[in-house]
């Protein structure tokens, strides 16, 4: 059906007879049960391991910001601090659980479940190498749109369940914010998608090359401004600054999750930090190569996978690192400023993209504008 | 097997979602149940083979109609609103007079001719035949889109930009009502 990390491993010998052998002795099930006992083994690794990247999000953030703001940061719990994320952990697990008085109970339980859902249901077509990728759908982008917006609703719910006027307002605005900005973020993907002929993360990644000329960015001069729309929207959607007015310290308290306590709490914080992660890793798949290495170094050994993982990682960290010193950099924007933002600027101009996408594709036959010049240069001196 | 598994619990996410949103007395409540029911129709089309449709059914119910509900819900203004907007509509109509009684049983009736249509082809005799191969319909749903059907396309494209801008002008501040 489509690439799954098990239709990877079935390129390795010893796989397949073990497959054989399975059949052999249970029938037709065996295979299958053992797939599925693959895909939890990697579910339980990509989850866990994102988790861990969510937790050192936020032990970045604060050293990040602390280096910026020449401080020191947190610095006490194990080498330079690193292990504070664990003790934040901790104590999210010891304190009281509160649930306000007059809170719709049922909401108020489902709305960080509800986050978390959203943002490990995205994990499944992340494309972090081409063998760990968990199922690589060829519906992969409208599937990771689809899902996504679960945060939205979660957001929304969260507020209005805390019954708090704080929380209904930064619910409110987070609901309106990131349906707003799903626009030219879609937008934006479709241009890539338009260049790429599939829908499958795999396929995207698979269509641009290992050097940074053959990536999308620099695909063509509209690619180039995509990918900041996507990059800014990317950030909106996240609810992150200078977008945070859903969670607006100095006028909204905490915004949505000003009543949660506890682990409900860090369910949110853990699905924000995830899903910057996650949104990096698109912008990376979708613009910047993705997990591609140049001159396909190692091809589809386990040492080839390490490199993608490797280049896929370092582009997203990078990214991550870009949206913490942007928090950390620019002033937050009003609410009217928001929505102007996204309907008067960016939604035009990714529109304006999709067609400028379009015309290049025709015009050109989808080459880029690097492999143009350079054809050109070539033909003009003479090289064939 | 795996059919099996993913059938069983799509389709009992959708009918408990369903059964829900109907036993339940809060609308947010509803909203949320309506939710799952809409993820259990998304995997209920997953296991026909259709790929495409299960992803759209994602976006469009799950990403757009639950979050749309739940705005509205939020725009009406609860029980102690203003029962007329301002052009005069009634917002809540009146229950259980001779409108409500005749248009609820005009549509019961309809369902009723509905549900008799699909289950009298139940009792027929039928022995299922081998599925066709799972293709993936991304690329021939494309095609047919803007080949055969692209009329059809265009056309639903050109409602939804009317609906677009009908909403627009609806929603925009009249000058002269502002003084």
């Amino acid at each position: 059906m489509t690439d799954t990390i098990v239709s990877y491993l079935a390129n390795f010998e010893p796989f397949k007879s073990f497959l054989a052998f399975l059949t052999e002795s249970y029938g037709a099930n065996g295979p299958t049960i053992f797939a599925f006992l693959i895909f939890l083994v990697a579910v339980i690794i990509v989850v866990g391991a994102l988790a861990t990247i969510g937790g050192l999000g936020t032990y970045a953030e604060r050293k990040i910001s602390a280096d910026m703001q020449a401080r020191m940061g947190p610095n006490r719990v194990g080498p330079y601090g690193i292990l504070q994320f664990l003790a934040d952990g901790v104590k999210m697990l010891m304190k009281e659980d509160i649930v306000p008085k007059d809170a719709d109970r049922f909401l108020f339980f489902i709305a960080p479940m509800l986050a978390l859902t959203g943002v490990f249901g995205t994990l499944a077509v992340v494309p972090f190498s081409s063998g760990l990728t968990l199922t690589d759908l060829n519906v992969g982008v409208i599937y990771l749109v689809g899902i996504g917006s679960l945060v939205g609703l979660a957001v929304f719910l969260g507020g209005y369940a805390s019954n708090s006027k704080w929380s209904m307002i930064g619910g409110m605005r987070g609901a309106s914010q990131i349906i707003s900005y799903e626009v030219p973020v879609v937008l934006s993907i479709l241009a890539v998608v338009l260049l790429s002929g599939t829908l499958s993360f795999g396929g995207i990644t698979k269509a641009q090359g290992g050097w940074p000329h053959e990536w999308f960015i620099f695909h063509n001069p509209f690619t180039f401004l995509g990918f900041f729309i996507l990059f800014i929207g990317s950030l909106a959607e996240s609810n992150r600054a200078p977008f945070d007015l859903p969670e607006a310290e100095s006028e909204l308290v905490s915004g949505y999750h000003t009543e949660f306590t506890g682990m409900r709490f860090a369910f949110f914080a853990l699905a924000e930090y995830i899903e910057v992660f996650v949104l990096c890793g698109i912008a990376a798949a979708l613009y910047l190569g993705g997990f591609q290495v140049p001159f396909n170094l190692g091809g589809d050994t386990i040492w080839g996978q390490l490199l993608q993982l490797g280049a896929f990682f370092s582009k997203t960290l990078a990214l991550y690192y870009l949206v913490i010193v942007i928090r950390w950099t620019l002033p937050r924007l009003r609410v009217d400023q928001l929505m102007s933002m996204c309907w008067k600027y960016l939604t035009p101009i990714a529109l304006f993209n999709l067609i400028g996408v379009g015309l290049w594709m025709w015009l050109f036959d989808g080459k880029s504008l690097f492999t143009l010049l350079f054809k050109s240069g070539a033909a003009a001196a003479g090289i064939h | 097997m795996f059919d099996l598994i993913l059938f069983f619990t799509s389709a009992i996410l959708t009918v408990i979602g369903a059964i829900l949103v109907v036993a339940t007395k809060d609308i947010m409540h509803a909203c949320v149940y309506l939710l799952v029911s809409f993820l259990g129709v998304s995997g209920l089309y997953l296991t026909l083979g259709a790929d495409f449709v299960a992803a759209i059914q994602l976006v469009v119910y799950v990403g757009g109609v639950v979050i749309l509900m739940v705005f509205a819900v939020m725009l009406t203004g609860g029980p102690h609103a203003q029962k007329q907007n301002k052009f005069g509509i009634v917002k809540t109509a009146l229950m259980g007079n001779m409108r409500t009684y005749t248009v609820g049983g005009l549509i019961g009736a309809l369902v009723l001719l509905m549900m008799v249509k699909l289950y009298l082809s139940l009792f027929k005799i039928y022995t299922p035949k081998e599925l066709p191969e799972y293709l993936p319909t991304v690329e021939r749903i494309g095609k047919a889109l803007i080949t055969d059907h692209v009329l059809a396309f265009e056309i639903s494209s050109v409602l939804l930009l009317g609906a677009l801008i009908g909403a627009a002008i609806i929603a925009r501040p009249r000058k002269n009502r502002i003084n």
